[in-house]
């Protein structure tokens, strides 16, 4: 998996609201496809490391099942770096695209 | 810190609560609860690796993890004491002696003269008809320093002893005399006072002398006043003006400068009498200079009416840093190369230290990374150790030095210049500390590339037996033993040919004695006036008579240069009779030109009592005598190969010479005697030919007195020197035996052995234990197998050849390799050897011999201990 794609992933799942760690990882899961085939575990160092960057928080929380858990939250500063890189990604993605399937376009 | 204790229990949490989840998810898909928490973790990963990659998101991640790996390679090195103390020992040598030898080279060699841009300071010589270099005669110099264009200044200096009073005591002191702009070639300015002004150096000024600090403290009181006090040297009264700053002794050991030429020049252009250094132009390169001195020396040599052998041919510029210590480059560089190797072998040997310890370490390494660590952290942690052991050695080695290079700087031999500038200063620290830092990146780099490499597991899998990789690193044990023997060998030839060299010197008939003789050198100033020579004459005569009337001293001569200290002037002699000498000094050119007439010798002023005091034979003819007075006919007495060489199937006895041009006496020369010949330059150098004249007849203003004595050299000092102050009390002497001028003469030599050969037997030691212990290692990991083989009925003299000739393989590969890389390189020392030649058969026997005992011997006690296996213990072994 690209360096930061995981931290990128993970920001898009906290949009929606305080989510904790094993709902993420499904989260990631369910939303890709499947596609992108990670250990589980390799999203904590990557949590914590977002934490350390103040992108996100954490909190105290009960979970689906009524046990408790850590919930981990988008930051303002979160908000505004998820924003950036997600139009970041998007240019890149964009011209990779270009760059892979320029015949295809001429072709149209 | 606090809050990564907090986060890291936060994540504990999170991973339990995680696999919960994840489990209860399995078991709600129907799985066991047993497999469903199983293919939770698995889902999950390595939970110990999430942890410590969480652990360091929280931390300074390198510099903890640091600070783990030292604190772990302490515990190591201190688990294995043995281990430990035996390679940092080796390194502590190998490293102490390469600082020790680095700083000679640094201080002598690389550091810059301590001079203002010293690198645009060069010095000029003259290239003479053989290609070698000499020193610049006036009209030379003048013609240099008028037409060349390379040089902001250029200046000429010749330094020389003489007797100085006037001050707080008579000293024989070294004085050089320098043209105006030498202190700005330099670039230094008197500290009190002033230079040498242009009104200094005229002809007939009034006489003015510079000080050194050293001087002016200790002779002068360090007296402000300059203008209260006066010099009096070598007879003249000199008016100090200035007073130079505290460490400029420029040329070495010089402690007054005077104007050069107060008497006027010489005009001669083959009386090489002057150094010359010369300060760059700004832009101006060394090379442009050199074409600039060139063009210039050979106009002179195409123009000169003095042709001949003694004319320059061509002129040279070098940096003076390079004139002064290219003598002792080659040899510096070659003990430099020679501690190299040595640091090579002990590298070597810890290196295999560290492989039998890796091995041993194996099945720790094993578990480690079964546990999750990294294999970067298994090689940083290699690393860690070997900068722990090469720092732990490197800091024991500098403190070696430090006590080392006292002992070196002793040893040193008194022609070794700039040793005052030599210490541990800065850049040798540097040096040292890089220098540990590479030993510890090889070794590291090393021992890191051979222990993790191959499958670490296999370390748990084999029962724990540690077998893994002992094929493996047992051949690079092997080939590291190899390389050891090779590299000694190379060392101990080199250590063998230069101990040859010496004997074979040492086997030399100097031609003269050397024990129970005292000298005592003693300068008058130079004078012209043949009134005022005769003088000296009669005072030395006085002095010789009085000095064997001291208790203990049995005869006493005098010479004008001993021999093995410094040399005697040499130069062309014509062969005539009396009515053949011309008129004016003019009328000997084209006498010159006729070969069938001139000889080249050295000039020697001596006395009878010389040669008896020297016992220097007489081959015929007679030595100086009573008859030979300052009125009566002039005598020479010439050396054998003198007479062997201008005189062959002819008695040279009888035929008359002039050899004015060394003395300015033209009075002939009639040969009476021919004596023994000696080697005045070195037991090393063949003998000169020598023409030696009788100092009543053809007085001399420096001279050395010999005295053959059975008392010791501190009585006959102290009555001699009583005896000078009676005589002239302007007149210090510096006493010396003999042997110490003599054994001076071999101290390069001398060095070199010493230290070579302490490289040498360092190494063969250092290889021995590598042998021993790759040997001993093997043995004891192959004990099972030694024990099933003797269970089997191997006979103990089977094991004993197995083990041996597996030794020995590596032995003769070593040594075949040392032997061929040896013939490579000790055809670049052959012009430092003397009597042997670079491929030696003798040493290569003898050292190949030596090495492949001590091998062998090495081999053999591990081997012998491997016919001991007993089956029974063997087989339960582990």
């Amino acid at each position: 998996m690209l360096q930061g794609t995981l931290d990128l992933l993970i920001l898009r799942t906290l949009v929606r609201g305080p989510v904790h760690g094993h709902a993420i990882a499904k989260a990631i899961e369910f939303n890709s496809d499947d596609v992108l085939q990670v250990e589980q575990g390799s999203l904590y160092p990557a949590l914590h490391r977002l934490i350390k960057r103040k992108w996100i928080s954490v909190e105290e929380g009960i979970s689906e099942n009524n046990r408790r858990a850590k919930f981990y939250k988008l930051t303002a500063e979160g908000r505004r770096q998820l924003a950036a890189e997600t139009s970041k990604w998007d240019k890149m993605a964009g011209a990779i695209a270009r760059i892979l399937r320029p015949a295809e376009q001429e072709g149209e | 810190m606090k809050k990564r204790e907090r986060m890291m229990k936060d994540l504990e949490e999170d991973i339990r609560e995680h696999i919960e989840t994840e489990t209860q998810d399995n078991i709600a898909r129907g799985m066991p609860p047993e497999e469903a928490h199983y293919a939770a973790i698995r889902k999950f990963g390595n939970v110990m690796r999430v942890e410590e990659d969480t652990r360091d998101v929280w931390s300074f991640v390198w510099l903890e993890q640091f600070g783990q790996d030292i604190h772990y390679a302490f515990r190591m090195l201190r688990k294995s004491r043995g281990f430990t103390a035996v390679a940092v020992l080796t390194l502590a040598l190998a490293i102490g002696a390469t600082t020790a030898i680095f700083s000679v080279v640094y201080g002598v060699l690389l550091q810059p003269l301590p001079y203002t841009d010293s690198n645009r300071i060069m010095s000029v010589f003259e290239v003479n008809s053989g290609g070698t270099w000499s020193r610049v005669a006036d009209p030379n110099f003048d013609d240099f320093r008028d037409q060349s264009r390379s040089f902001q200044s250029i200046a000429k200096y010749h330094a020389d002893i003489a007797s100085v009073s006037g001050a707080s005591e008579p000293t024989r002191t070294t004085v050089a005399a320098v043209s105006p702009g030498f202190l700005k070639v330099l670039g230094v300015q008197p500290i009190l006072g002033r230079d040498f002004g242009a009104g200094d150096a005229k002809k007939g000024a009034g006489p003015t002398v510079l000080v050194s600090y050293g001087y002016w403290r200790q002779y002068l009181g360090s007296s402000r006043d300059l203008a209260q006090s006066h010099l009096k040297i070598d007879g003249g009264l000199f008016s100090i003006v200035g007073v130079l700053p505290s460490g400029f002794r420029f040329p070495a050991d010089v402690d007054l400068w005077l104007p050069a030429d107060l008497d006027g020049e010489n005009p001669s252009r083959t009386s090489h009498n002057y150094s010359v250094v010369g300060r760059l132009r700004d832009g101006t390169t060394v090379q442009q200079a050199n074409l600039d001195i060139s063009a210039i020396a050979r106009r002179i040599h195409d123009t000169s009416s003095e042709q001949g052998d003694y004319l320059l041919k061509d002129g040279i510029v070098v940096p003076l840093q390079d004139a002064i210590t290219g003598k002792a480059r080659s040899s510096l560089l070659l003990l430099l190369g020679a501690v190299g190797f040595l640091l090579l072998v002990a590298c070597a040997n810890v290196a295999n230290l560290l492989l039998a310890q890796a091995s041993v370490r194996e099945r720790e390494l094993a578990i480690r990374s079964a546990l999750g660590a990294a294999r970067g952290r298994l090689v940083r942690q290699y690393f860690t150790e070997a900068f722990l052991l090469a720092l732990l050695g490197g800091s024991l080695g500098v403190l070696g030095a430090f006590w080392g290079l006292a002992g070196l700087v002793a040893l040193a031999p008194e022609n070794l210049p700039r040793l005052e500038s030599v210490s541990i200063n800065i850049p040798v620290l540097v040096f040292a500390l890089v220098l540990s830092t590479a030993v510890a990146a090889g070794l590291g780099a090393f021992i890191a590339a051979r222990a993790t490499s191959g499958e670490l597991r296999k370390g748990l899998v084999e029962g724990g037996r540690g077998q893994a990789g002992l094929q493996g690193s047992q051949r690079v044990g092997r080939v590291i033993v190899a390389a050891q023997i090779a590299i000694t060998l190379v060392l101990v030839v080199g250590a063998g040919l230069f101990g040859r060299s010496l004997m074979k010197v040492l086997e030399v008939n100097p031609g003269f004695r050397v024990d129970k003789i005292v000298t005592m050198d003693v300068s008058l100033p130079w004078v012209d006036d043949p009134k005022a020579k005769a003088g000296q004459a009669i005072f030395f005569s006085n002095l010789i008579d009085r000095l064997k009337q001291i208790p203990g001293v049995r005869k006493v001569g005098a010479t004008s240069g001993l021999p093995m200290d410094g040399g005697l002037p040499d130069g062309m002699f014509l062969l005539m009779t009396q009515n053949e000498i011309p008129k004016t000094t003019d009328g000997f050119g084209p006498l010159l030109q006729q070969k069938e007439r001139i000889g080249n010798a050295d000039f020697c002023v001596a006395t009878d009592g010389y040669f008896q005091v020297l016992e220097i034979p007489l081959i015929r003819g007679r030595i100086f005598d009573g008859r030979d007075g300052a009125n009566s006919p002039h005598v020479a007495v010439i050396s054998e190969s003198l007479a062997r060489e201008r005189w062959p199937n002819q008695d040279p006895i009888g035929h008359t010479i002039e050899f004015g041009n060394m003395d300015g006496d033209l009075r002939l020369l009639t040969i009476v005697g021919i004596v023994g010949d000696t080697h005045e330059y070195g037991l090393d150098a063949p003998p000169r030919p020598t023409v030696y004249v009788d100092l009543l007849q053809r007085p001399h203003a420096a001279i050395t007195l010999t005295m053959l004595s059975d008392a010791d050299m501190r009585s006959v000092a102290s009555a001699a020197r009583g005896i000078l102050q009676n005589l002239n009390p302007e007149v210090a002497a510096k006493f010396q035996t003999f042997s110490q001028v003599y054994s001076t003469s071999l101290g390069s030599r001398r060095f070199n052995v010493i230290l070579i050969g302490f490289f040498g037997i360092t190494a063969l030691l250092l290889a021995t234990a590598g042998v021993f212990g790759v040997m001993a290692y093997s043995v004891s990991r192959r004990t099972r197998e030694i024990g099933v083989r003797v269970a089997l009925g191997a006979a103990p003299a089977g094991i004993l050849r197995m083990i041996l000739g597996q030794g020995l393989r590596t032995i003769f590969i070593g040594v075949a390799i040392g032997i061929t890389a040896s013939l490579a390189l000790t055809r670049t020392v052959q012009s430092l050897l003397f009597g042997v030649t670079a491929t030696d058969p003798v040493t290569f026997g003898g050292v190949t011999l030596l090495l492949v005992g001590a091998a062998l011997l090495a081999c053999y006690i591990p081997a012998r201990r491997a016919t001991k296996v007993d089956p029974m213990v063997a087989l339960r072994h582990e």
